[in-house]
């Protein structure tokens, strides 16, 4: 009862005038930040944190270190929820998290001309991930943190596997195919310096590929250009057009009904969002490919993934925003920070002279409830403006991504990079190789490679260490299970004789 | 579809290979410093393997089963709409940092770094003019109004500093 009556001081404290203008300032600022490709909302928050520092001080009447907090967490709910706009508009993620819908949601904005009904899902059910991971956030946000400190490196390794053989396993390409670009995903994000050794690792001798390959190139290139050359091909020059997204209120009241029918799957996949946003350093993008997988899994049209399927949107995206909140709370009640955009909230905290940590939630109630209180109406506010503002929002997003946002990084290689990946992206599509694991393994390849090293040196090289606690051994075998299903599937097929061969084919 | 199909394995195969070279120091006995620990090199190298590896099997079954008989190109209509597109994009890329080199105290230029703007401008505006058969005014408007733009969004608002133009390094623009 004692949490009721700390939750109504903090809505008090959030629904304050100030509170609510800089609340509203900032997620319409995030919301800007997330659709740039590019700037992510750990740069939006971090560009922003000297303002936080005026307003933490008083520059404006009524502000304070609250004022401040909410302001630096709304610029984040903005951008959690901008991110997937370009991904569905332009199949250019504006956030790693937001990759995921480039597999969904724009073929169902696409091909199937629903932009308003993709991006109305995915809104809806960010909300919905993010109204249970606050929900979960105010309950249990002291025994969660405590628990998931206790993730080794040996059950992180386990979840990144059980990530890829979903890739694999469920996958409806040529399975040897999804391995071959998976393992080109992790190959690629090995080039640069060794985070743990600092030694330089396939760089061939040139300095700026040191820095390493950074994802937000390659995924433009791969799916922004590549997409581009291929309709180019099939609809002549003229199909370049970009989509206009009118979102309009039947969009709306359909993505509920779509939202009712999957309401098992997108409250699931939030609650598991939650844990996995917890848990240090992984988090959202992490939670969205497992909530693809697992939507995908439990789907009776499993054909349909790929092709604009609404699960394909809202299991992941609930997933995301789940975590994306929950990512908060070993910030603020261990003082460890869940992702780099906690990491840089925790940095203006210090800057304000408040240490995050279990002290925080005994000597500054009033500011770790406001926060609190701030999370259930920032998503709020954050969702009525999305579905107000998402045609002014396509339209800054179609000046960007006209123009080429490939060239926001400060290194004249990105551009290359994304130019010749778009060629690449282009002839795998042709091939029928899937983009999707390359994507996901370049995006998760380090933390992969870091924590496997953790554990080959805490079990001194011994594989057996990952089979040590049971729920990486679950993990571990549920991963070998979704490999094993193409080779069962094939062999069934021959059995029976199934291998036909198909008309119009030659020797 | 089956020569491309198997040519693109070799390649996959070939990049391997050449990865899986790079990172033979893998197996330099000091490659590791704490017990356990593998080094930097084993992971790209078993990385490298299993791609390899995935893609000779990709090749294998690709010569031993049935492929589809059309081509990977509809056509040359086809060939040519992605050209098109592909060619101004290298040009676009090459023309944002120009070609130059130093040879000793001595400076090349081929061609002078344009930078992001002005090669942005002169894309847009060749794309609105070429492709889009655009009256001639609003091509102007275009290569001018766009890098103002993003130069303004930016450099100015969220102080992203993208590459600069030769006019630049003279001093004779912003940008």
């Amino acid at each position: 009862m004692e949490i009721f009556g700390q939750l109504a001081g903090g809505f008090a404290t959030a629904l304050q005038p100030i509170n609510m203008l800089m609340l509203f300032v900032a997620i319409v600022l995030g919301l800007v930040i997330g659709v740039l490709p590019g700037l992510g909302g750990t740069s939006g928050v971090a560009i922003l944190l000297p303002i936080s520092l005026f307003i933490k001080n008083g520059a404006l009447p009524g502000s304070n270190e609250v004022t401040a907090i909410i302001f630096l967490a709304g610029i984040y709910w903005g951008a959690l929820f901008g991110g997937v706009i370009t991904s569905i508009l332009f199949n250019i993620p504006g956030e790693p998290w937001a990759v995921v819908l480039l597999f969904d949601g724009f073929p169902l904005a696409k091909k199937l001309r629903r932009p308003g009904l993709a991006l109305a899902s995915s809104f809806v059910s960010s909300f919905v991930g993010a109204l249970v991971a606050t929900v979960l956030f105010t309950f249990f946000a002291l025994p969660v943190a405590e628990r998931a400190l206790q993730f080794g490196p040996a059950e992180l390794f386990a979840v990144f596997v059980l990530s890829f053989a979903t890739l694999i396993g469920l996958g409806a390409e040529a399975p040897m195919k999804s391995v071959a670009m998976l393992a080109l995903g992790l190959l690629l994000a090995a080039v640069g310096f060794d985070t743990i050794t600092g030694e330089q690792r396939l760089n061939f001798g040139l300095v700026s590929l040191l820095s390493g390959i950074g994802f937000v190139p390659v995924t433009i290139g791969l799916f922004g250009i590549g997409e581009i050359l291929a309709s180019a091909e099939e609809q002549g020059i003229g199909y370049v057009e970009q989509i206009s997204a009118r979102l309009g209120l039947r969009d709306v009241r359909e993505a509920f009904v779509e939202l009712g029918k999957r309401i098992r799957l997108v409250l699931s996949n939030s609650i598991i969002g939650f844990f996995f946003g917890v848990l240090p350093g992984h988090g959202a993008t992490a939670a969205s490919f497992l909530g693809y997988g697992l939507a995908r899994q439990y789907s009776k049209n499993k054909e349909n993934f790929g092709k604009g399927e609404i699960s394909g949107i809202m299991g992941p995206q609930s997933a995301a925003d789940a975590a994306g909140v929950a990512s908060l709370v070993p910030m603020i009640t261990l003082g460890i920070p869940g992702s780099p955009t906690s990491a840089v909230m925790m940095a203006g905290l210090f800057i304000w002279g408040l240490t995050p940590g279990p002290v925080l939630f005994i000597q500054h109630q009033d500011f770790v409830w406001g926060l609190i209180a701030s999370i259930y109406l920032g998503h709020l506010m954050t969702f009525i403006l999305c579905l107000l503002a998402v045609p002014l929002l396509a339209m800054i997003m179609r000046v960007i991504s006209i123009i080429g946002s490939y060239s926001l990084n400060n290194s004249m290689l990105d551009v290359f990079i994304t130019v010749i990946f778009g060629l690449i992206g282009y002839w795998l599509r042709k091939l029928k190789y899937p983009l999707a694991p390359l994507v996901v393994a370049l995006v998760l390849g380090d933390s992969t490679e870091r924590e496997l090293r953790k554990a080959l040196i805490a079990g001194h090289g011994s594989p057996l260490y990952f089979f040590n606690s049971p729920l990486s051994t679950i993990l571990m075998l549920g991963a070998l299970v979704l490999v094993l299903i193409p080779l069962v599937r094939t062999i069934r097929a021959r059995r029976r004789g199934a291998v036909a061969r198909p008309a119009g084919v030659a020797h | 579809m089956r020569p491309y199909q198997v040519a693109t394995a070799a390649a996959i195969a070939l990049i391997a290979a050449v990865a899986m070279f790079d990172s033979l120091a893998a197996f330099n006995p000091s490659a590791g410093t704490a017990p356990g620990d593998v080094g930097a090199r084993w992971y790209p190298f078993w990385a490298a393997a299993i791609m390899g590896i995935a893609a000779l099997v990709v090749a294998f079954r690709v010569l031993t089963t049935p492929q589809a008989v059309e081509g990977v190109f509809a056509g040359r209509a086809s060939i040519f709409s992605v050209l098109k597109l592909a060619i101004p994009m290298f040009a676009y890329a090459t023309l944002i940092g120009g070609i130059r080199w130093r040879d000793g105290d001595i400076n090349y230029t081929v061609i002078p770094p344009l930078g992001f703007y002005i090669a942005t401008g002169l894309y847009m505006g060749g794309f609105a003019w070429w492709l889009g058969r655009y009256k001639i005014w609003w091509v102007a408007m275009i290569l001018v109004a766009f890098p103002l733009v993003i130069f303004a969004a930016f450099e100015l608002g969220f102080r992203v500093s993208l590459p600069k133009s030769f006019l630049y390094e003279q001093g004779a623009l912003p940008f």
